[in-house]
Parts: structure tokens; C-alpha cells; sequence
């Protein structure tokens, strides 16, 4: 029988990320990296095409707008794929018509830290593509290039009502590389699934996995970590300064890091404990750029004034912890905490970094919001919806598309056949972009072709 | 029904409550939406005395009992029994912290010795409605180690029970074909059945392999006796289909008894399982084809086990082997939207693990059990409900954990700084 069971917990062990506001692209000097916008809108621009969008109106629902409000007997009508109009009693025109009495419809969820693709199913050696563990500066290598189409995965956590993912590279590395966001659509190539014109993150990750994985070359401390953040970013800046006087030089690596520090790539950074975030967010001021997220971050909860403070959001589990020694001083109420700091100002965010978590990431967020009002705080269910919809879509900047029912958005959202916050309740119908991609009771969804064949009983 | 013999216990319980000095752990919990084996939650009062339940009846009058626990409108379940290594790891990547382990033994590694009552772990999932676990070993031989049973109450000493089962697991591996490995095991059974003898030199591997993975101590290949003498079951984690039906025939000629754990293709063979009557210990969110044995994974799985019969018990599988072990309700009420019964559902997480591996006294509230109950505000299955109060063995549990403690060190106002810091 077989020997060793193979621990899969040091996937998740390894890996991290990080996210933005949109503000800073607002700020900031010009891009020196001259082919920067090239990288969204150029040769590795999103192909995406909507699949086949509908007139729609969803008639009596209970509606979390993703801003934190609730409607009861709403309708929402959308149309050429955008959101067109939220109210009671709409009058429309040509529209299908979707009778949601009893039912509730939210936004489109929005998991900003997923390795979908990067570590697809079957996890297998040959196709383990996450982590660049060749050096600690990998700032060159893009999730997207490692992006597997056919991964089954994804229409799994299309079942669980996600219609948007943020794919990053692992966590063994100080600067993993570009992380990509993806629509939760079924396509033959990764360009077809980007969305479009969203970011590029960047990855770094603190604590225990790079010190782990580089312990024999180095870094094999915190220490030595952050000297390998700062060092990194001085080559980046003379990079820049080099740019000046020979615009036309290429450099892989520093071409994302300035990124960053243009304010045009958004840093999502790994990190577990307090201190360490504090000290990341030193090195930001140091050299000028934002954290947009701390992922994982177990121990947000003691710095959530600061979070707020810097406008830097928190991606969380709901209640993992214990698998290492930085995710130890756990609690369930993190989320709120995060959420509620100075006055309700923090940008808290329950993501999954799981392909079992992103299918139900719902009920993740009915714990966090079970222990938050344990702690004493006064939550809604609408408020604990933002943060599975507006805050992550904001950290991966592009809230102004999606994340919200917002008029003129696109028309990604889910039809739940009931309250959300219930472990009974499952998504009915997942539209993404105005075109029904998942339909639960005519088992409408996509399958990719490594499904092809494998099948051997018949799916209801 | 037994209206004669209640009468009889409660002048009984009279009667000591006369005699004797008042105990102090006698305890009423009235009014509470009590879960029942066969029945689900109906309205009675519970009486609770010397860590046992002596009475279950609609109304038992308060004066009974100086501890009288209003539990209207409250909903009492025994304590969940749950399949981990609670108090065997305290921080998953700190091998100095994990007592799972053994290269030495195998088959007849027993982790339970090493059990740690104050693991934050244990603290923490007791206050989440857990009262005691199956504590899963992993040696590195062919053998994982023996199953056992431990109660997580506060304080030093706990009840134990086991050997419960032989771990082992079955199918895919990065040396030997899947075939070689049930020839090894036939082989080792036989080995034992016939009366092993290190002089024999046709038998020496089994003793002296120079791989530690064929290496067996004569405590190993007692374990193994056990099976062989249907003392206790073999348990294999197996997921592919047809390597459940190698396992299903081996146990059949070996006439031993089996229980599958895992079994994401179960469903393709659930006909064949219940009719073999072995029960599959599973989590029924284990849908991802994540490996190649398990590329039917699906939703379906629990369902369609449930359905043709199969005895069934539940344990959540993120719960990085012990910390979130209490999260197996969150399974459970996945199984309920998934199609199984609610009623069976929660018997998944409380008497079937019980009956599965024959753990005298507990897993059901009924008159003579274990006082082992917690106190849910609402269904025990929602993500949203909280446990109010948990006893075992009839003594009221310190729900105290580092999660709420370090929450109020957080929240709390205080005027010094830092650890004393605001929100």
C-alpha cells in the first residue's frame, strides 16, 4: 500500500500575494518603461469576447449591491452586457425575464488571490508551474505565461458564483514575478480569458517561505529578506535613471519593478505577521510605491489602524491557521477588525488561495461575519458582500468594471437560490458580462478538454 | 415507551439525591431542541449526573437539580467527534511540535501517548462544539499507525480508547506498481496468519528489510495480528475506483474487517461498497480531480453513497490535519444542500464515527451515554450559529481559546500602548 501520504499543505504553505487602489494611477510621474502600456494593451493585450450576451431582468430579488447596501423585491436589468438599471417594478422592453422571488443576487465574486491554472488539477510535477524557486528576484516571470487553459478547476469556482480571479505566482520567491486577472470564462488560450485592460500586479512575499526555500544561498532570515527587497529596488531605480539617457534598453526584470514604482503595477505582497507589514510598508516609503494588498495576512488585526490608515486592504482567510509558526496567533474576527478599523474605513478581503476555498468563498465570509459580530461589531450581510465583490475588485483595480452592480458595470453577477450567508445555499446562475455561463438546474457550464473522456457515470 | 423504568431512575435519582451530599455536576438543561438517534431534535429536558445522562423527558422539574441550564429555544447535540491529530501537532511546519510521526514503528505505532491537552488546537476546537477526537497517526511505513479515540476536556487527565483501526492507504505511488503493493500486503497478512519466526530465513525481510518501509517490529505485526483476528478494522484512504474494489476483495478473502476513508470515486462503486457493508469516512467537499486516482472527484460522491446505504462519517479536509478539525459541521451541512438528510448528516459528525469504529458510551444523547453535549444558539450545521456551552463527561467546559483572547487583546480599549493597543 502506498508508503508516504503526500502532504499537499506545503502548497499553501508556500504561497502569497498582494493588490491596489486606484488612486495611485492617477498620481505619479510618467512610465519610464516605454513599453509598459504595450504589456496591457500590445502583444499580450486580453482577447477576451464576451460569450453571448442577453437582455435581461431579474424581477423581486433580494439584492447586495456589493457597495454594502440591501434591497429587498429589486429588479436588475442588464443588456449589451453592462448593467442598465436597479429598481422596483422596472418597466422593460424585449428583456427575458427572470422571476428571483426568494432569491437573492449579488455581484459577481471576485477572489484576488487564486493559483488556479499555475497549480491546475491533477497537481502533478510536470505541470506545477506557480514558483519560479531559482532565485529570490524572479520580478520577470508572468503568471500568465504559466497559466494552463484547460485547468478543470475553474468552472468549479464558477459553480461557487466567482467570475473574476487574480492568478499569482507562488511565494517562494522576495519579488515572485506578474500575477494576471482573469475572467472565469472557458477559452483556448490565456490572452482569451484576461480581463480586459485590468493591471499587472506584482508578487512579493515575506517571512518564512523565502527564507525557507533560499536558506542554503540566502536570504535565510528577515533580515536578509528585506535587504533583498531594498537591493532590488535600487537596481530598479538606476535602471530608471539609465533609462534617461538610453530609452531604448531592455531589462526584464526592472522593466516590472519600475512598473511599480510608476504607480502603473500593483503590489500585492505575502505577509503574515504585523511586523513584517510594517516593515514592507517602511520600504514602499522608502522608495516611493504602494502596497495595493497584504495577502494572508493573519495577523492584520494588530495593525488595522495602519492599514487604514495607508488605504492598503487585507486579503484573509476566515479562519486558517497553524500550518506555520507566522500563522499561529489567529482570529476568526481578523476580517472585521480589518473592515471596521478607523470608523469602517479598512478594506478587508476574504480570498481563497485554495481551489477547494474559491468554490465556496461565501461561506468563508459568513464565519468571518459570525466572529465579527461575536467581537462585538455591528455588521451587515450586505457590508460583509464588499468584501468578496467591491474590495477585491478594488485591490486588483477594477472596481470601475465590476465588483458592484453600479450602472454601466459589467453585468457579472449571481442568482443564489437563497441567502448567501447560508450553508445551504448555492449559486443558481452565474452571469458573466450580461451572458449566462453557469446554469444549475440544466448543468450549463463549461468543461475543458482534459475533462474530455474521464467521465466514466453520468453527472445529474 | 419505558414509563415503568424511568419511574424507577428517577426515584432512584431521588433517592441518592437524599442521601448523598448535593452534587455539584448534576446538571438540568431544560427546554433545548434535543437531537435524538432516530427521532432528530425534539423538545426535552436532559438530566445530567456523575459525567453520565440518567433521564431525557419532556419535562423534569427544576428542583432536581441546583444547575438548571434554560436552554429554550437552544438546540443540544452530543459533542462532535472528529478525525485529527489534535493535540498530536501544534504548528504544522515545526516538526519538533508534531507527534504523528514515527520511523521507527508502523503498524503498530499508537500516537495517543503523546497527546497534548493544552494545544491551542484543543482549546480552541472544544469551544467550537468538539468534545473528543480520532486521533489519526502517520508513521512513514507501509502502516500509518493505529487509530485511536481521546476526549478533549480541560485538565490533565482524558478518557482514551483503542486501538480503534489500522491505517493504511492504497493506490497511487512513485516506486512500486499499485499491484506490487497488494501483493506485499497479502503477503505480509499470510506472513502473520501462519505465525511469523524472525530465525526463519524465507522471513527475515519482514523483520530485517534493509528499507525501513518493509522493516516490521514484532509490535508492528501484533497490530497487524489484531486485524487478522477482526479485533479491530483495517482503514485504507483509497480513492480510485477500482482500487475500492481491490480493497473491497482483499478485505473479503482476507475475511477481515475494512472502513475506506477518502473515497472520492466511491460513487462509482457505492452499490458495491454497501453491499460489502463497509462504512467510508469522507469530506464531502472533496470535488477536484486533484490527483489522478481521483479524477471522477465530485459533489455527487456523498450523495450517491448516501443513497445506496453506506454508513458514512465526516471530517473537513482543510482543516490542515488538526487545527480547523470542528469545521467537519461545515461539511456536513454542504452534505445537507449536497442531497443526504439532515438528520444523517449530523449522525456523521456524532454517533457514526462512534459506531464506525465501536467507541463505547458516546456519539448519541441517550440515558446511561457519556454526558458529552454542546449547546448550539441555533442549527448546529450553519455557518453563522455559535456554541454556547459544552460539557463531557458531564462537566462543564471552559470555552476559553487564544482566538477570542487574543480578539479582546485587539478590541479592547485600554489606555497603555501596543499590546494594549485600540482598534
Amino acid at each position: 500500500m502506498i508508503k508516504k501520504l503526500i502532504v499537499l499543505l506545503t502548497i499553501f504553505i508556500l504561497f502569497g500575494c498582494g493588490s491596489d487602489t486606484p488612486s495611485i494611477f492617477k498620481s505619479k510621474m510618467e512610465s519610464s518603461a516605454k513599453n509598459f502600456e504595450d504589456d496591457i494593451h500590445g502583444t499580450y493585450a486580453s482577447t477576451y469576447t464576451p460569450l453571448k450576451p442577453e437582455n435581461i431582468i431579474i424581477r423581486n430579488a433580494t439584492i447586495f449591491d456589493g457597495n454594502g447596501n440591501k434591497f429587498l423585491d429589486y429588479d436588475v436589468y442588464f443588456s449589451d452586457g453592462k448593467i442598465k438599471n436597479l429598481g422596483v417594478d422596472l418597466e422593460v422592453e424585449g428583456a427575458r425575464e427572470i422571476d428571483a422571488t426568494g432569491k437573492y443576487v449579488t455581484p459577481g465574486i471576485v477572489d484576488n488571490h487564486s493559483h488556479m491554472g499555475v497549480y491546475p488539477a491533477p497537481s502533478v510535477r510536470t505541470s506545477s508551474d506557480g514558483n519560479e524557486a531559482t532565485n529570490p528576484v524572479t520580478a520577470e516571470v508572468w503568471a500568465e505565461h504559466s497559466v494552463w487553459s484547460q485547468d478543470p478547476q475553474y468552472k468549479l469556482a464558477l459553480a461557487g458564483g466567482v467570475t473574476t480571479f487574480h492568478v499569482l505566482p507562488g511565494s517562494a520567491n522576495l519579488f515572485g514575478g506578474r500575477g494576471v486577472t482573469l475572467k472565469n470564462v472557458s477559452a483556448n488560450t490565456v490572452p482569451d480569458m484576461k480581463f480586459p485592460d485590468a493591471p499587472h500586479s506584482l508578487k512579493m512575499a515575506c517571512g518564512e517561505n523565502p527564507k525557507r526555500v533560499y536558506r542554503s544561498r540566502g536570504p535565510s532570515t528577515r533580515m536578509g529578506n528585506v535587504a533583498g527587497y531594498r537591493k532590488a529596488w535600487i537596481g530598479a531605480e538606476n535602471h530608471k535613471k539609465r533609462l534617461e539617457r538610453d530609452p531604448e534598453h531592455r531589462d526584464i526584470k526592472n522593466e516590472t519593478l519600475v512598473g511599480v514604482l510608476d504607480g502603473k503595477i500593483l503590489v500585492h505582497n505575502h505577509c503574515y505577521r504585523a511586523d513584517e507589514m510594517a516593515t514592507m510598508i517602511n520600504i514602499s516609503q522608502e522608495f516611493g510605491y504602494k502596497v495595493s494588498t497584504f495577502h494572508h495576512a493573519v495577523e492584520a488585526y494588530k495593525i488595522a489602524d495602519l492599514l487604514a490608515d495607508e488605504g492598503i486592504c487585507a486579503a484573509l482567510w476566515a479562519d486558517w491557521w497553524g500550518f506555520k509558526h507566522e500563522a499561529y496567533d489567529m482570529t476568526i474576527a481578523n476580517i472585521a477588525i480589518v473592515d471596521q478599523a478607523r470608523g469602517g474605513t479598512g478594506c478587508a478581503i476574504v480570498h481563497s488561495d485554495s481551489e477547494s476555498g474559491i468554490q465556496r468563498l461565501n461561506q468563508e465570509a459568513a464565519k468571518a461575519l459570525a466572529a465579527g459580530r461575536r467581537a462585538g461589531f455591528e455588521i451587515s450581510e450586505a457590508r460583509a458582500m464588499t468584501w468578496l465583490t467591491k474590495n477585491p475588485a478594488k485591490s486588483l483595480g477594477i472596481l470601475d468594471k465590476t465588483g458592484t452592480l453600479d450602472l454601466g458595470k459589467d453585468a457579472d453577477l449571481v442568482i443564489w437560490d437563497g441567502n448567501p450567508f447560508s450553508v445551504y445555499t448555492k449559486a443558481e446562475q452565474v452571469y458573466i458580462d450580461g451572458a449566462l455561463t453557469f446554469d444549475k438546474a440544466s448543468n450549463f457550464m463549461p468543461h475543458t478538454d482534459f475533462d474530455i473522456g474521464i467521465k466514466e457515470w453520468e453527472e445529474k | 415507551m419505558g414509563g415503568k423504568i424511568m419511574r424507577l431512575i428517577k426515584l432512584l435519582i431521588l433517592f441518592s439525591f437524599f442521601l448523598f451530599p448535593h452534587a455539584d455536576d448534576m446538571y438540568l438543561l431544560k427546554g433545548g431542541n434535543v437531537f435524538l438517534p432516530n427521532v432528530g431534535f425534539v423538545k426535552k429536558d436532559i438530566l445530567v449526573d456523575e459525567g453520565l445522562i440518567i433521564s431525557i423527558e419532556d419535562e423534569i422539574d427544576s428542583s432536581i437539580s441546583e444547575n438548571v441550564i434554560n436552554s429554550d429555544g437552544k438546540y443540544i447535540t452530543p459533542g462532535l467527534i472528529v478525525f485529527s491529530a489534535l493535540g498530536l501537532i501544534e504548528i504544522g511546519a515545526l516538526p519538533e511540535t508534531i507527534d504523528t510521526r514515527s520511523e521507527t514503528y508502523n503498524a503498530g505505532f499508537d500516537p495517543s501517548d503523546a497527546f497534548n491537552p493544552f494545544s491551542q488546537g484543543i482549546r480552541l476546537n472544544r469551544s467550537k462544539g468538539v468534545t473528543s477526537t480520532v486521533n489519526i497517526p502517520s508513521a512513514s511505513g507501509y502502516f500509518a499507525g493505529l487509530l485511536s479515540y481521546t476526549k478533549i476536556n480541560n485538565g490533565i487527565k482524558q478518557k482514551k480508547q483503542g486501538p480503534l483501526g489500522l491505517l493504511t492507504s492504497y493506490g497511487q505511488s512513485y516506486d512500486d506498481s499499485r499491484a506490487a503493493n497488494l501483493m506485499f500486503i497479502k503477503d505480509l497478512f499470510s506472513y502473520v496468519r501462519n505465525g511469523y519466526d524472525s530465525m526463519k530465513a524465507d522471513q527475515i525481510q519482514f523483520f530485517y528489510g534493509t528499507d525501513n518501509e518493509y522493516r516490521f517490529t514484532k509490535r508492528d505485526l501484533e497490530a497487524i495480528q489484531k486485524v487478522i483476528n477482526k479485533e479491530m478494522p483495517l482503514v485504507v484512504r483509497v480513492n480510485k475506483a477500482t482500487d475500492i474494489l481491490k480493497v473491497l476483495e482483499m478485505a473479503k478473502s482476507e475475511n477481515i474487517n475494512l472502513v475506506l476513508w477518502e473515497a472520492n470515486e466511491g460513487h462509482m462503486v457505492a452499490e458495491e461498497i454497501s453491499k460489502a457493508e463497509v462504512p467510508v469516512i469522507m469530506d464531502p467537499l472533496n470535488n477536484i480531480p486533484g490527483t489522478f486516482d481521483s479524477l471522477n472527484a465530485t459533489y455527487e460522491n456523498v450523495s450517491r453513497l448516501h443513497n445506496a446505504g453506506v454508513k458514512l462519517a465526516f471530517y473537513y479536509d482543510q482543516s490542515s490535519g488538526a487545527h480547523n478539525a470542528y469545521l467537519a459541521t461545515q461539511s456536513a451541512g454542504n452534505a445537507v444542500a449536497l442531497g443526504v438528510n439532515y438528520n444523517e448528516a449530523l449522525a456523521s459528525v456524532t454517533s457514526n464515527p462512534a459506531e464506525i469504529f465501536d467507541i463505547k458510551n458516546v456519539g448519541v444523547i441517550a440515558i446511561g451515554y457519556d454526558a458529552d453535549l454542546t449547546i448550539w444558539d441555533n442549527d448546529p450545521l450553519e455557518l453563522m450559529t455559535q456554541v454556547e456551552k459544552v460539557f463531557i463527561d458531564g462537566s462543564k467546559q471552559d470555552l476559553s481559546n487564544r482566538y477570542d483572547e487574543l480578539t479582546e487583546r485587539y478590541t479592547k480599549e485600554e489606555e497603555l500602548p501596543n499590546s494594549y493597543r485600540s482598534r
